[in-house]
């Protein structure tokens, strides 16, 4: 079964080229630590899902490209095709001369319906080169004003056309400390457009892969592509294969149909985050040794104290004794100690995976009341190493994660709003005051539901 | 020929009770025994058969002759219940031997378990979805699981004797009720033709053209889970979309499939030897990928073979079976008569129909004068309530009409075209060659869109009442704001 990827604006393109380059090296990664056999299956399988295969053999992205500005997705062309090992199809992007100027509305109701047609056409051609499709995987920022406008349009469209299929918004959460003046509206925006039209919400915050870049890969002077790569392995590790059972050797087909399944069936919840262990740059890899014992009571910490990195863990944080109610749930005001989350995928990889003891994840002191471990938790697993770690874990996780993050910019959109500032430049383009007041509404009830878990 | 037989033959011959209940056969073959017997000696041959008579002379000379040549037609009948008994085994799943059929009809516990299973095998309706694998997949049920499917299955059926309700779960009794419940199951309905026609090899591509059967068949009873406490609703609303998701991953896996024969159908063309048919089936596909699997399914049809075999050789015998079921029936204590159940729609002559009509009728007149004269002191007392009235009256007449009319579209659309049944197979050919037999897939698609309509009504409807009883709770509630939850 194969997911199209859309990416859309400049942060959309950027990483969407990191997450294809990811997925290949990965798979085409000597050191899989198995045998020829199944590295050949896990290559095909991977293949199937996000690559195409042209007359000449080299492996196409099932991807489209949009832009409203040519110079980002023509850098992005020319990295695939100097890379030589994949590249992006001829006639699979489409931009424009201008941009969206970081609004959201310029994007969405402008943009979004003068190029409809032409966008659902590239879309309709990628969708029919595969077979089984699963789903869409949209990369999009949520701040700014192309990415976030059209792509919260697309994914609308998308949800009209393909009603069956999974959509799943990969969005960059902005740093808190932007320069764009408009950035919270634009996030509010996008997040109560698309938790109409999509099916999960995968956010990446920028501060804190920026902090892992700084803290674990060591890296001084920090780019977007250091950032982008981080993350591109974050979802690598989630999205590349795995054994479709326990003793099972076949490959699951449909990964992002189970995941969806696994961890956002309610429709109030669909955030979802990622977290994964170890990581580092490759100098330190040579000289480290992992144990499965030791990964996972760290990636399981990182979940109940919301640590995004293995870094600077609060080991202090304990899941509340079950039986007894829970304080920290109850209150926004209270400062948020322990993560309760409402479900949990963890992906393993690597030697010795069936060894791995999961006992941590199956504690019902760390979900929600209404759900039972058995139904909250799951894990996905394969021998095959990912990406020159002899052992990895990833985490995906729908939890309270963002409720801090999200309070925040609705608060402070809403007080932006209550004093009218920079509406104009909304209702000009046909996002009238009602909108936004939707779009407050709705988010707030998202955020009334995370707290109150 | 086994001495037991002979000793059981001799047996017969004590002359039988009137029985209450005799089998009721629709096929011609087997209509011995329909009136109680007249002789209370012979019982063993009841009435004699013109149409079986006509196609077995042998044995019509034998019944015919006097008393010398009947002990004669006795021998040869002590030698051909056992076969057509091996003959029906061979026939079922499981199967048992027929020294069990023999126990069983002395009632001995140790023939019961293998009676219970063969039972649960043949009324188990995991094995209605036409899946060529056994049903039995992963564990098999508990002893005690199947006897409780049996009596509810044979229950639903109409099965009319208490005393197999009453027997204990534990399956260690009752094997001559199993034996009778199966000789009913046998003579009620082609229940034969039906499991044969389930573990049929099946080597073309189908595909089924309605779900009628599997929605008949409610599947095995779901146990229940009490709650403990309170149910979250946001568990529920979790379930519910997790159902949802499984529905769309169902839809993009049946897309996939009909994408991927789709291919093998055009890339098999014109290699079948069959022209009708023009291209390969997966089945066929696979066979010449895999020798083995080529292997496995000639046993297979070895073994469907054998069975179709087998069937054959007991229609020819059956006559036999039911003879000796008359004496199983006659050993055992008559049940005092109750009415009994039949959940088919029983093929009846025009003139009980014409009984049902008038009666019907009747009712409605009847209904028609206790109603009218309510309804004019109704409408008497709320008269004077003026004009708002009046509009709620007229409201409700119109949603009445509607709903009529729906109905009644819904009803002429399905009596119209009769709905295809049954699995086809799926072929493939050029969109010019029209004609031929064979179902259009355009036709089934109009079927299924029509279908799909008068689903769509239903729900419409469905949700319309849903969300007036919603805003009617929003209403009650004034201090109480209630929003939708986003999305789906």
């Amino acid at each position: 079964m194969s997911i199209v990827t859309v990416q859309l604006g400049q942060c959309g393109n950027q990483i969407g080229f990191e997450v294809f380059d990811a997925l290949y090296s990965d798979s085409h990664c000597p050191q899989g630590l198995c045998s020829k056999r199944e590295n050949e299956v896990y290559q095909a399988s991977c293949k199937e899902r996000f690559f195409s295969e042209e007359e000449n053999g080299v492996p196409i992205a099932r991807a489209v490209l949009v832009d409203m500005e040519p110079k980002v997705i023509n850098q992005t062309l020319s990295k695939a095709a100097q890379s030589g090992r994949w590249k992006y199809g001829q006639h699979s992007c489409f931009c424009q001369k201008q941009g969206s100027g970081n609004n959201w509305a310029y994007g969405y109701s402008v943009h979004g319906p003068r190029h409809e047609e032409s966008i659902m056409n590239l879309i309709q051609k990628e969708v029919e080169k595969c077979d089984c499709l699963s789903g869409f995987f949209i990369i999009m920022s949520m701040a700014g004003g192309t990415g976030s406008g059209l792509g919260a349009f697309v994914t609308q469209n998308l949800q009209d056309h393909y009603s069956n299929s999974l959509k799943m918004n990969q969005i960059i959460w902005p740093y808190g400390t932007g320069e764009v003046i408009v950035q919270n509206y634009n996030s509010i925006l996008t997040l109560s457009h698309l938790y109409r039209s999509s099916d999960a919400l995968l956010v990446h915050e920028n501060d804190a892969v920026h902090k892992i870049c700084a803290k674990l890969m060591n890296i001084k002077q920090i780019s977007f592509t250091d950032i982008n790569q981080v993350l591109a392995h974050q979802l690598g590790s989630v999205f590349q294969p795995t054994y479709s059972m326990e003793g099972s050797y076949h490959y699951r087909r449909n990964p992002l149909g189970e995941l969806m399944e696994n961890l956002v069936p309610h429709p109030e919840f669909k955030m979802l985050g990622i977290r994964n262990i170890p990581q580092m740059s490759e100098n330190s890899l040579a000289y480290s040794t992992f144990t499965w014992a030791g990964l996972l009571k760290h990636l399981r910490q990182m979940l109940i104290s919301n640590s995004k990195m293995e870094e600077g863990i609060d080991w202090q944080v304990r899941p509340p004794l079950s039986g007894l109610p829970t304080l920290g749930k109850v209150s926004l005001n209270r400062e948020l100690h322990f993560n309760t989350s409402i479900a949990n995928l963890v992906i393993l990889r690597g030697k010795d995976v069936h060894s791995a003891d999961l006992g941590g994840f199956k504690d019902p002191a760390l979900y929600t009341s209404w759900l039972a471990p058995v139904n909250a938790f799951n894990v996905w697993k394969t021998q095959r190493a990912f990406s020159k770690y002899e052992k990895s874990a990833a985490l995906v996780s729908n939890s309270q994660f963002l409720l801090k993050p999200l309070d925040t910019i609705v608060g402070k959109a809403w007080n932006m709003f209550a004093s009218k500032a920079y509406i104009h430049q909304y209702t000009k383009f046909g996002i009238e005051e009602e909108d936004f007041l939707d779009s407050f509404t709705l988010l707030e009830q998202v955020v009334a539901s995370y707290c109150n878990l | 020929m086994p001495a037991h037989w002979t000793e059981e033959t001799a047996l017969k011959g004590r002359g039988h009770r009137s029985l209450g209940r005799r089998w009721r056969r629709v096929s011609t073959r087997s209509v011995i025994g329909r009136g109680p017997s007249r002789d209370g000696t012979g019982a063993v041959i009841g009435r004699w058969d013109p149409a079986a008579a006509a196609r077995n002379p042998r044995k019509v000379s034998a019944s015919c002759m006097g008393r010398r040549r009947r002990r004669v037609d006795r021998g040869a009948a002590v030698g051909a219940l056992p076969e057509a008994i091996a003959a029906l085994s061979r026939t079922l799943p499981a199967g048992p031997s027929p020294e069990i059929f023999r126990r069983a009809k002395f009632d001995r516990p140790e023939a019961a378990p293998a009676l219970w299973q063969l039972l649960f095998r043949v009324l188990s309706p995991l094995s209605a979805n036409g899946a060529s694998a056994p049903p039995a997949q992963g564990e098999p049920p508990s002893t005690e699981a199947q006897v409780r499917v049996v009596k509810s299955e044979l229950h639903s059926q109409g099965y009319p004797r208490r005393a197999l309700a009453q027997l204990p779960e534990d399956g260690s009794q009752g094997s001559r009720e199993l034996l009778l419940a199966l000789a009913w199951l046998l003579a009620r309905g082609p229940l034969l033709e039906r499991l044969l026609a389930q573990t049929r090899v099946r080597l073309g591509d189908e595909i089924p053209l309605c779900e009628c059967e599997a929605l008949a068949s409610p599947g095995p009873p779901v146990p229940r889970v009490e709650a403990d406490g309170p149910v979250d609703i946001r568990h529920l609303q979790w379930l519910m979309g997790k159902l949802r998701f499984q529905w769309r991953k169902l839809i993009t896996s049946q897309q996939e499939q009909c994408a991927l024969l789709g291919k093998i159908h055009s890339y098999t063309r014109g290699c079948h030897s069959d022209r009708s048919l023009g291209h390969l089936s997966v089945a066929e596909t696979e066979l010449l990928r895999d020798a083995e699997g080529g292997r496995q399914l000639l046993r297979r049809l070895e073994s469907e073979n054998v069975c179709l075999e087998a069937a054959l050789h007991w229609r020819r015998q059956e006559l036999v079976f039911w003879r000796w079921m008359d004496t199983v029936l006659g050993t055992c204590p008559p049940e005092a008569s109750q009415p009994t159940f039949v959940p088919r729609i029983p093929e009846k002559g025009a003139g009980e129909w014409e009984l049902v009509a008038r009666e019907l009728q009747a009712l409605q007149e009847e209904l028609r004068g206790a109603a009218e004269p309510r309804r004019a002191a109704w409408e008497a007392r709320v008269g004077g309530w003026g004009p708002e009235w009046s509009a709620v009256q007229r409201a409700s007449r119109e949603a009445v009409g509607l709903e009529l009319a729906a109905l009644q579209r819904a009803w002429e659309r399905g009596g119209a075209a009769a709905q295809p049944h049954g699995p086809c197979r799926l072929v493939k050919s050029d969109a010019g060659a029209s004609g031929g037999p064979g179902l259009r897939a355009a036709q089934v698609i109009e079927v299924l869109r029509s279908r799909e309509a008068c689903l769509e009504a239903v729900l419409c409807q469905l949700q319309r009442q849903c969300r007036q009883e919603l805003a009617r709770l929003a209403g009650a509630l004034p201090g109480l704001i209630w929003i939708l939850p986003p999305g789906r």
